[in-house]
């Protein structure tokens, strides 16, 4: 079952990943007056948004497993400086 | 599925396509914006620009020749054809986001359309040795003749 899976996954990418060229390459049709600094900054800060929100993400999934892998520990218990009170 | 760990894992799965996801938006992007970028006008005028220590020099469609000056007129579209007589340069206007190496034996291609009249600086954007931080040049973009 697991091997059918990989194997349909590489599949899928190399019908997919052809197909997305194809669909957005430069043809041989003339394109259209456009102001590449636009179009270049605007990836840009969208790309940074992107890499921002999956860091943040990511790292939060991480300090929470982490946290919560902590506070599971069966020795994670207040010490009498911090109160007894749990 | 045997589960090992002995828990419910969705949430990973939800993480597995949520990470792909956001992967197919870059790519999607991305490629959009090349695409775009790539895209040459009809009408583009081509201009030969030619980079060596430590100067650059452009050639228009008509023959006429210039030395570290580049002037074009705004609402034109214009390719440059990047080359280099001698090692890497880079060909650079920084205010219009032109950036294309120049590599001897080769021809790159890049094109941009200035939208408004002004001077722009061309700079050397790859370390072509001791005068490369002079390699400098002027772009002008001049009014529309028509």
């Amino acid at each position: 079952m697991k091997s059918i899976i990989g194997l349909f996954l590489v599949l899928a990418v190399l019908v997919i990943v052809p197909a997305v060229d194809l669909a957005f390459a430069a043809g041989d049709e003339p394109g259209e007056y456009l102001d590449r600094r636009v179009i270049i900054w605007n990836l840009f800060f969208r790309m940074m948004t992107i890499a921002f929100v999956v860091g943040a993400v990511v790292s939060g999934t991480i300090i929470w497993q982490v946290w919560r892998f902590r506070e599971s520990h069966p020795k994670a218990k207040p010490t009498p400086y911090e109160g007894t009170d749990w | 599925m045997v589960k090992l760990s002995g828990h419910s894992n969705w949430p990973e799965w939800i993480y597995v396509g949520v990470v792909i996801a956001l992967m197919c938006w870059v790519g999607a992007e991305a490629w959009e914006a090349e695409r775009l970028v790539e895209h040459v006008p009809a009408d583009v005028e081509i201009i030969k620009v030619v980079g060596q220590q430590w100067f650059w020099t452009f050639e228009h469609e008509d023959g006429t020749k210039e030395i570290g000056e580049l002037h074009v007129e705004a609402g034109k579209a214009y390719k440059f054809e990047i080359h280099s007589t001698d090692v890497i340069h880079s060909f650079n206007i920084h205010d219009y986001v032109v950036l294309m190496d120049a590599v001897p034996g080769r021809v790159n291609t890049v094109w941009f359309a200035p939208d408004q009249p002004g001077t722009h600086d061309i700079q050397c954007r790859e370390y072509c040795g001791l005068i490369h931080y002079n390699m400098r040049g002027t772009l002008i973009v001049e009014e529309p003749t028509h």
